[in-house]
C-alpha cells in the first residue's frame, strides 16, 4: 500500500440509516486508490473492534441524526479504550458548525459538512496520510 | 447567436428542443391521451375542477422528541391551519425496535418520534381531532402493522369507528428497504406478505383506510431520475397487485384505496409532466392490465413533497426559493397533498420558525397566486404534453425491466436495485464536481463573505430515558398472561400462513411492545442484511 493510499474503515455510528453520503465518499476515496472497508451502521465498539481488526489508518464517520456528539464521542472513547489514538478520526454529514471546535477538541481530525466536493475530501485523506504521526 | 449551453436536457437526460408545436404531438390523440380533469385517463387531473372544489391538503410530515412533545407540535400544526398529520418515526421505531435498544440510546426521539407502545400513541393524539384531519402514518413494512394498530386501538379507545376512520399507512417494501440502512429486518418476501396481509385485513376491518401509500420520494433523493421513480414507484404497485392475485383477492376492492407519494425535483416542467404520466400510466394498468372496473382504482391519488435533497447547507434561505418553485410544480401537477420542506433541512429537524414558513409557502401559493382557479393550466403546452409522453414511454420501459428481474421482491434480494441507487448518487455527484450540474451557492456563485447561519434546533436529549421509564412501567404493569397468550397467537398464525393483524391487535392491546412485536417474526424467519455494497 502506498502511504498515500491509506486504508479507510467508513462507518454510521447509531441507528440512523440515511447512506448516499457515505456510500459517495466511500466510492470516491477507493476510485482515488485508497482501500476501503466499508462497515455501515455500527454501535460505537463494533467500529472501534473492525478499525482494531482491519489496521486502518482513518475512520470515516458520516451522522445524518443529531445525536453526533454523544456517538462521535463514544466512537472515540471506544478507540482510546483499545489504545487505536493513532486512527485518525474523519466526521461527515448535518453537523452544525457550532459544533466542529467542539468535536475537534475531543480528537476529530476534520469534519466535511453537507457539500463538501469531494476532492476536497480526498486530499485530505491523501495529505494526512503522508504526514508522520506520533 | 451562440446559446449558453452546447446541449439542453431534462432532468431525465431527454434532449430538449428551442421550441415545441403541434408537430411534436402528431401521435397525441386529444380524447384518447389527454381528456378533460375527472375523466379518464385523468391526464389532467382526477377532478373536474380541481382546486376550485377541494384545494390540496398541507400535510407536512413531522415529529420528534417524545410522543408528548410531539403531541404539542400537532396542536400547533393544526392551529396554524394545517389539515393532516404525517407521522415521522425515529430511526429505532423505523427499523422496528424498542427506545431501552442499547444501539438507539442517541438516535431515540432524534430524526422523528418514539412509539414504543399504545401509550405512546395515545400520548400523540391526544385532544387532536382525528376525524377531522387525517394522519399518514409514515411506518417501514415490517412496523406497519403494530404502528398502525396501536393509531387504530387509540382510535377504537377514543370512542371512533375503525369503519369510518380515515388515514393512511405508508406499508411500501421498496421506500423501507431501498434508501436508508434499518436494523434487524427479514427478508423482502417475508415483509411482502405482511404489507398484504394488512392491506387485505384493513379492506374489511378498516375501509375508509388507505392501507398502503406507494411512495419514491426516498429513493428518488438517491438522484434517480423522474422516469426511474416513476418506474419503481409503479413496479412497486404492480408487484402488490400480483401477490394479490395469487391470494385470489377481488382486485376492485384491493387497489380501490391505494394512494401514492412522490418527491418534487427543481426541473420544473418534467416534475409536472412527471406527476401527469403517472396518473395516465396508472389508469392504463389498473384498468387495462387488470381490468378494475370501480373508477376510483384508476385514480392516482398522490401526495408530493420538496425535495430534500435539493436543499443545501450553504446559504440555507436560498432553499425557500428552491421549495416554493418545487411545490408551485406539485401544484401545477395536480397533487392531493403536499408537504413544504423546512428550508433548514440540511442543518437540522426544522425550527418553529421554518415550520411556519413552510405552512405559509403553501398557504400563499393556495390564497394569493389564484393558480388555484382552474385545472391543468399547462394542459395542451406542447411541450408539457410532449415531456409527459416522454415519460410515460420511458417508466413503461424502466417497468417491465424490473418485472423481467421477478418484480420488486426479487430486486431488492438480488441487489440489483441497490446498484442502480449507487449508480445514480454517483453519477450526480460527478456531475456537481465537473461543473455540468450548477447548484447556486454550493458549486457556483459561492460568496466570498459569511452567509446567513439559520438557527439550529436540538433535539430533546432525554427522549431515551424518558422512553425507558415509561417502558419499564408498561412491562411492569401490564398483564403479563395476556401479553404472553397474544405474542405466542402471532407466533402461531404467522408461522401457519394466516393474516398476521387480528393476533397484531390483541398483541398491541395487551401493551406488546412494537420490538416484541418484530421479534416474533425475527425468530421465525431470521435477519436479513439489505445487500448494499459500494
Amino acid at each position: 500500500m502506498q502511504p498515500n493510499n491509506p486504508k479507510v474503515l467508513m462507518a454510521k455510528p447509531g441507528l440512523d440509516g440515511h447512506w448516499r453520503g457515505i456510500l459517495v465518499v466511500s466510492m470516491a476515496l477507493r476510485d482515488a486508490g485508497m482501500e476501503v472497508v466499508y462497515g455501515g451502521n455500527m454501535t460505537p465498539q463494533e467500529i472501534a473492534e473492525a478499525a482494531a481488526q482491519e489496521d486502518v489508518q482513518f475512520v470515516g464517520l458520516s451522522l445524518l441524526s443529531p445525536g453526533h456528539m454523544r456517538l462521535i464521542s463514544e466512537t472515540l472513547d471506544a478507540l482510546r479504550e483499545r489504545a487505536m489514538e493513532h486512527v485518525m478520526v474523519v466526521a461527515g454529514g448535518t453537523i452544525p458548525e457550532e459544533d466542529v471546535p467542539r468535536l475537534k477538541t475531543l480528537g476529530v481530525a476534520k469534519v466535511f459538512g453537507p457539500g463538501s466536493p469531494l476532492e476536497d475530501i480526498v486530499a485530505f485523506f491523501r495529505q494526512s496520510a503522508c504526514q508522520p504521526r506520533d | 447567436m451562440k446559446e449558453t449551453k452546447e446541449k439542453f436536457f431534462s432532468g431525465a437526460g431527454f434532449p430538449i428542443k428551442p421550441v415545441y408545436t403541434p408537430d411534436d404531438l402528431a401521435r397525441l390523440d386529444y380524447g384518447k391521451d389527454i381528456g378533460l380533469p375527472g375523466e379518464p385517463p385523468f391526464t389532467r387531473g382526477l377532478y373536474p375542477n380541481m382546486y376550485r372544489d377541494k384545494l390540496w391538503t398541507i400535510r407536512r410530515y413531522s415529529g420528534f422528541g417524545t410522543p408528548e412533545e410531539t403531541n404539542q407540535l400537532y396542536r400547533h400544526e393544526y392551529e396554524l391551519g394545517q389539515n393532516g398529520f404525517s407521522i415521522a418515526f425515529d430511526a429505532p421505531t423505523e427499523a422496528g425496535i424498542d427506545s431501552d435498544d442499547p444501539r438507539a440510546a442517541a438516535d431515540v426521539g432524534a430524526t422523528g418520534v418514539p412509539v414504543d407502545t399504545l401509550l405512546d400513541m395515545e400520548a400523540m393524539f391526544d385532544g387532536l381531532p382525528i376525524d377531522k384531519a387525517a394522519t399518514a402514518i409514515i411506518s417501514q413494512t415490517m412496523a406497519s402493522p403494530a404502528l398502525t394498530a396501536m393509531y387504530f386501538v387509540m382510535a377504537e379507545n377514543r370512542g371512533f369507528d375503525l369503519r369510518t376512520l380515515n388515514g393512511t399507512t405508508q406499508n411500501d417494501l421498496v421506500t423501507s428497504l431501498g434508501c436508508l440502512y434499518l436494523v434487524d429486518q427479514i427478508a423482502p418476501r417475508h415483509q411482502m406478505r405482511f404489507a398484504i396481509d394488512f392491506i387485505e385485513w384493513c379492506i374489511e376491518a378498516a375501509p375508509r383506510w388507505h392501507p398502503v401509500s406507494f411512495d419514491s420520494y426516498n429513493y428518488r433523493e438517491q438522484e434517480i431520475s423522474a422516469v426511474q421513480e416513476l418506474g419503481i414507484l409503479l413496479a412497486t404497485a404492480v408487484s402488490y397487485v400480483e401477490e394479490a392475485k395469487k391470494r385470489k383477492l377481488d382486485l376492485n376492492r384491493f387497489i380501490r384505496p391505494f394512494t401514492f407519494d412522490m418527491g418534487c425535483h427543481n426541473d420544473f416542467f418534467e416534475e409536472i409532466a412527471k406527476f401527469r404520466a403517472a396518473r395516465r400510466l396508472w389508469y392504463s394498468i389498473a384498468k387495462e392490465r387488470y381490468g378494475t372496473t370501480d373508477p376510483k382504482c384508476w385514480q392516482f391519488r398522490f401526495h408530493a413533497q420538496s425535495a430534500g435533497c435539493t436543499h443545501t447547507t450553504q446559504e440555507p434561505l436560498n432553499n425557500l426559493v428552491r421549495i416554493a418553485y418545487q411545490v408551485l410544480a406539485c401544484a401545477l401537477g395536480g397533487a392531493q397533498s403536499v408537504h413544504a420542506n423546512g428550508f433548514d433541512e440540511g442543518l437540522c429537524l426544522p425550527t418553529e420558525d421554518s415550520m411556519l414558513l413552510s405552512i405559509r409557502t403553501e398557504q400563499i401559493l393556495q390564497h394569493e397566486t389564484n393558480i388555484t382557479s382552474t385545472a391543468d393550466p399547462l394542459g395542451g403546452s406542447y411541450y408539457i404534453e410532449w415531456l409527459t409522453g416522454k415519460i410515460e414511454e420511458k417508466a413503461c420501459e424502466y417497468i417491465r425491466e424490473i418485472e423481467s428481474r421477478g418484480g420488486v421482491v426479487e430486486v431488492l434480494e438480488s441487489g440489483w436495485i441497490y446498484t442502480e441507487f449507487l449508480k445514480a448518487m454517483t453519477d450526480h455527484q460527478k456531475k456537481i464536481e465537473s461543473g455540468e450540474k450548477v447548484v447556486v451557492g454550493v458549486n457556483s456563485f459561492r460568496l466570498s463573505r459569511e452567509s446567513y447561519k439559520a438557527p439550529v434546533s436540538r433535539p430533546n436529549l432525554k427522549a431515551a430515558e424518558i422512553q425507558t421509564a415509561k417502558l419499564n412501567e408498561v412491562k411492569r404493569t401490564r398483564d403479563s398472561r395476556r401479553l404472553e397468550r397474544a405474542l405466542q397467537k402471532l407466533r402461531a398464525v404467522t408461522a401457519d400462513g394466516g393474516n398476521i393483524m387480528p393476533p397484531v391487535m390483541e398483541a398491541v392491546r395487551s401493551y406488546a411492545t412494537l420490538g416484541e412485536i418484530c421479534n416474533v417474526w425475527r425468530e421465525l424467519y431470521g435477519l436479513w442484511r439489505i445487500p448494499l455494497r459500494p
